[in-house]
């Protein structure tokens, strides 16, 4: 075997059916092409799962990945992906954790950890240090995931063991059911749903293993002297103190966070549930991830009458906004409450809070009944209401059943045109930022791989001002223009594929040129800038792939209808719609793909991974080009 | 907030490299001046001592105390202003190292109720907006507590009458900060000596957009 540096160039698989776990060596050509992480998961499950198969099938397949950064010293490296075939979007699934559990899994001795099969019965796994064990989770099925993780560490009497775990929303296939270590959360595409159709509970995690660095030294030293630009980036020192919801009131300001189901463009609540007031009101602690000089992770606390003392996770951004201004909601201590319900049934809370927006909407225009809702009435800026269809959907009961099935779905059950109403891309529920005051994050939202996704490419960054030279972002793009979004769009989803596939944390923004020294310094391997680039651009692609065998395709590339028709009527993005087809155009156009969206083969060859996707499609019995 | 990737000897010469620096730029003196750094993680800080000749600190001078003040290593009386320090470990789990320096342009244009304006790019992108603490006197619960009012979220502040306290994830950034906020202070006031005293010429606001909508409210 090669001699690897930063990656621990194992796998392990792990076989829910038969109870049987194997350790296989990572294929360095593998990590060559993609690196690790989302990188590599991608390409493992394209080679390996059908996308065409059932996602709660057991031949679906979970794969958990870190990649040759995490654990490291490099800052913001704590991060793992989790990808699988996804319930929601019924394509491509994946969705990122930070904490501490990917690094527990780095130094178990594993790059990825990839899931086959279906138990007979509730079951966790535990790794300790590379040893494989399957236990019974009889007595933890139907657990919230803070009891889950409380009793798994009681059980293995190590304070130091990481859990990953599903609630009961994850057991009961709730479509947007997350996977949650600690409190931070794998929110994005259901993938909690995945490991609850495998009767799989948790999975925790031991290692005592250094991460090997090539030069550990010489990055010490950098990294040393590389904190003042660092940290210089303008978010950063926000971030620190109020966590994410403390850029609220500057998105409110350019006409971005969604009012009332996204069609209000102002409302007078803001300041209530924005980050800077509820951290002075309602801080209890600040926390950090592993090796994060930043800390937007805060922990709340709060006595109300209404739900006694709460500690837990401080609302971030996306929370605040879907539970507060996208339902009219401004009690800020209510928020608190229904991030805890969320976490600890196990679901996302930006899909949770965008199909009860579609069901409050639909229900206000008499697309949805009384009989519907088995006689819920549903109104805006109701938090006890939305705190009970929180409940509702964690247990999958009553109208919370349909609730659970995500927007798009739901909306196609109930029919009557409430799908108008359904904010999603490709099945995954809009986040909280409106693309019509950043034109770019629509066509971002439209061509992400897993759906409307905000992190994959954040090209609102850089249309608020921010330029990357390293990736030649020079110019100053402008928020409503659209020139030359297709090229910025292709240009930030793939770097931020790169960042996935090392391990890093988005929010810790490090400059491009330096990830590159980083990457060499830790695994030794001199991969330029550019070369990265291309590893980012080849998992575009391998993805791509992935969701064009699964049937989702150039007609799922779109928005939500209101997104292109529908001004509004006031804010910062006053009379704004989103041109997306032009963009789309130009998106297609750079990226190599054809008119159908599809990646030709020249542009498959010129990235080196042809001969891997005509086998795989081979084996499908797939012909994608004629 | 991570451990640290430096053992606590090599923090505190790290501490003493960057009293030197500043000292030969006259931007701490003899006698005014000081400096911390947290064990990252803990809830201990070491610090520089007080009333020692600031030119020729030696990492045996350096006290490392608690948040509350109680010395746990050191022979010297800690720097008087540690009140003013803890107080920013306390609220700013980011900040692993803080500087008191006696910028004198800096200081001096703050007097004059002159405010640093976005003239260059570290102005905007290192300095963002640097709040002016008014006058308390120096080693006090009440200049603690007006520090810890205007702290969250900033990288600097101006102390009235004082000089400048500069926070960063490690020393290498805090002493960044120290001398960016000297530098733009110079050129803003030779800028403004040259042309009468007119406001000097900023980045357009089209060019320095983020940073208005995040700091300058």
């Amino acid at each position: 075997m090669v001699e690897l540096w930063g990656y621990t160039g194992r796998i392990a698989r792990v076989n829910l059916s038969d109870g049987r776990a194997f350790i296989e060596e990572v294929k360095t050509e593998y990590i060559d092409l993609v690196l690790g992480g989302v990188g590599l998961a991608s390409l493992m499950l394209f080679i390996e799962v059908d996308p065409r198969i059932d996602a709660f099938s057991p031949l679906n397949k979970l794969v958990f990945a870190v990649g040759p950064l995490t654990g490291t010293i490099v800052p913001g490296s704590s991060r793992a992906v989790v990808a699988a075939r996804s319930p929601l979007t019924l394509g491509w699934g994946e969705s990122h954790l930070g904490g501490f559990w990917g690094v527990e899994l780095k130094k178990a001795g594993f790059d990825a950890l990839l899931i086959e099969g279906k138990a007979d019965t509730p079951t966790y796994i535990y790794i300790d240090d590379g040893e494989i064990e399957f236990r019974d989770a009889s007595r933890l099925w139907g657990l919230k995931t803070s009891e889950s993780e409380k009793t798994i560490l009681s059980e293995l009497e190590d304070p130091e063991v990481k859990v990953a775990c599903i609630g009961p929303a994850g057991e009961k296939l709730v479509r947007y059911a997350s996977i949650v270590s600690g409190e931070r959360v794998a929110g994005r595409t259901g993938l909690g749903a995945v490991m609850g159709s495998k009767k799989l509970k948790a999975i925790a995690v031991r290692g005592r293993q250094q991460v090997r660095v090539r030069w550990f030294d010489k990055l010490r030293s950098m990294i040393a002297r590389l904190y003042p630009s660092i940290m210089s980036f303008p978010t950063t020192q926000l971030l620190s103190s109020y966590g994410t919801n403390g850029e609220m009131d500057s998105f409110y300001q350019y006409g971005d966070v969604p009012i009332r189901n996204f069609t209000l463009g102002e409302w007078n609540g803001i300041s209530k549930i924005e980050g800077q007031s509820m951290v002075r009101n309602y801080l209890k602690r600040h926390r950090a991830c592993f090796g994060c000089p930043i800390g937007c992770w805060k922990e709340a606390r709060i006595n109300d009458p209404r739900y006694g003392l709460i500690e837990g996770r401080m609302p971030e951004y996306e929370s605040a906004a879907s539970l507060g201004s996208l339902l009219l909601n401004d009690d800020p201590a209510s928020l608190i409450y229904m991030e805890k319900l969320c976490n600890d049934y196990g679901f996302d809370v930006i899909s949770a809070g965008a199909t009860i927006a579609w069901a409050i909407e639909c229900f206000t225009k008499g697309l949805i009944t009384i009989d519907d809702t088995k006689g819920l009435q549903l109104r805006w800026g109701d938090p006890d209401l939305i705190a009970d269809l929180l409940e509702m959907i964690g247990e999958r009961k009553g109208f919370g059943y349909m609730l659970g099935e995500g927007c798009r779905l739901a909306s196609k059950i109930i029919g009557r045109g409430s799908e108008r109403y359904a904010m999603h891309v490709k099945g995954l529920e809009m986040p909280m930022h409106d693309p019509r005051a950043f034109k770019g994050m629509g066509l971002q939202y439209a061509t992400s791989n897993r759906g409307a996704c905000h992190l994959q490419g954040l090209v609102m960054r850089v249309e608020q001002g921010e330029r990357i030279p390293d990736l030649k972002i020079y110019r100053r793009f402008q928020r409503f223009e659209i020139e030359g979004k297709g090229w910025l769009v292709a240009t930030m989803q793939d770097w931020h594929h790169v960042l996935e596939s090392l391990g890093l944390c988005k929010f810790v923004q490090i400059p491009p040129g330096h990830v590159a020294g980083f990457y060499f310094l830790v695994a030794g391997v001199e991969k330029r800038l550019p070369e990265l680039q291309r590893c980012g651009e080849r998992i575009s692609n391998i993805q791509r792939m992935f969701n064009i065998v699964a049937g989702v395709t150039s007609k799922d590339d779109i928005l939500p209808d209101r997104f292109l028709s529908e001004p509004l009527g006031e804010g910062g993005a006053k009379g704004q719609v989103v041109e997306l087809k032009p963009m789309i155009e130009e998106y297609y156009k750079v990226r190599g793909w054809d008119d159908r969206g599809i990646p030709t083969r020249e542009k498959l060859k010129d990235l080196s991974i042809l001969d891997i996707v005509e086998s795989r499609l081979r084996s499908l019995g797939v012909d994608t080009w004629s | 907030m991570s451990d640290s990737i430096f053992s606590e000897e090599e923090l505190k010469i790290e501490i003493i490299r960057v009293m030197k620096t500043l000292y030969g730029r006259g931007l701490v003196s003899a006698l005014g001046g000081n400096v911390s750094a947290r064990i990252p993680g803990s809830d201990t800080i070491w610090i520089t001592p007080s009333g020692i000749f600031k030119g020729d600190l030696k990492p045996d001078d350096l006290v490392k105390i608690s948040l509350d003040g109680d010395v746990i290593e050191g022979f010297m009386r800690p720097s008087i202003e540690w009140p003013m320090h803890t107080v920013i470990y306390r609220v700013r789990p980011d900040v692993n190292a803080v500087i008191h320096a006696h910028n004198p342009i800096t200081t001096g244009l703050a007097l004059a109720g002159i405010e640093l304006k976005p003239i260059t790019v570290e102005a905007v992108v290192t300095l963002r907006s640097v709040p002016v603490i008014p006058f308390a006197y120096p080693g006090t619960d009440e200049l603690a507590k007006l520090v810890a009012e205007r702290v969250m979220g900033v990288r600097a502040l101006i102390l009235q009458n004082h000089g400048v306290v500069a926070l960063g994830y490690n020393l290498v950034e805090a002493e960044a900060i120290v001398e960016t906020l000297e530098e733009v202070a110079t050129t803003q006031l030779v800028a403004m000596l040259a042309s009468g005293g007119r406001e000097p010429l900023m980045i357009p606001e089209k060019d320095r957009e983020l940073i208005s909508r995040l700091y300058l409210r």
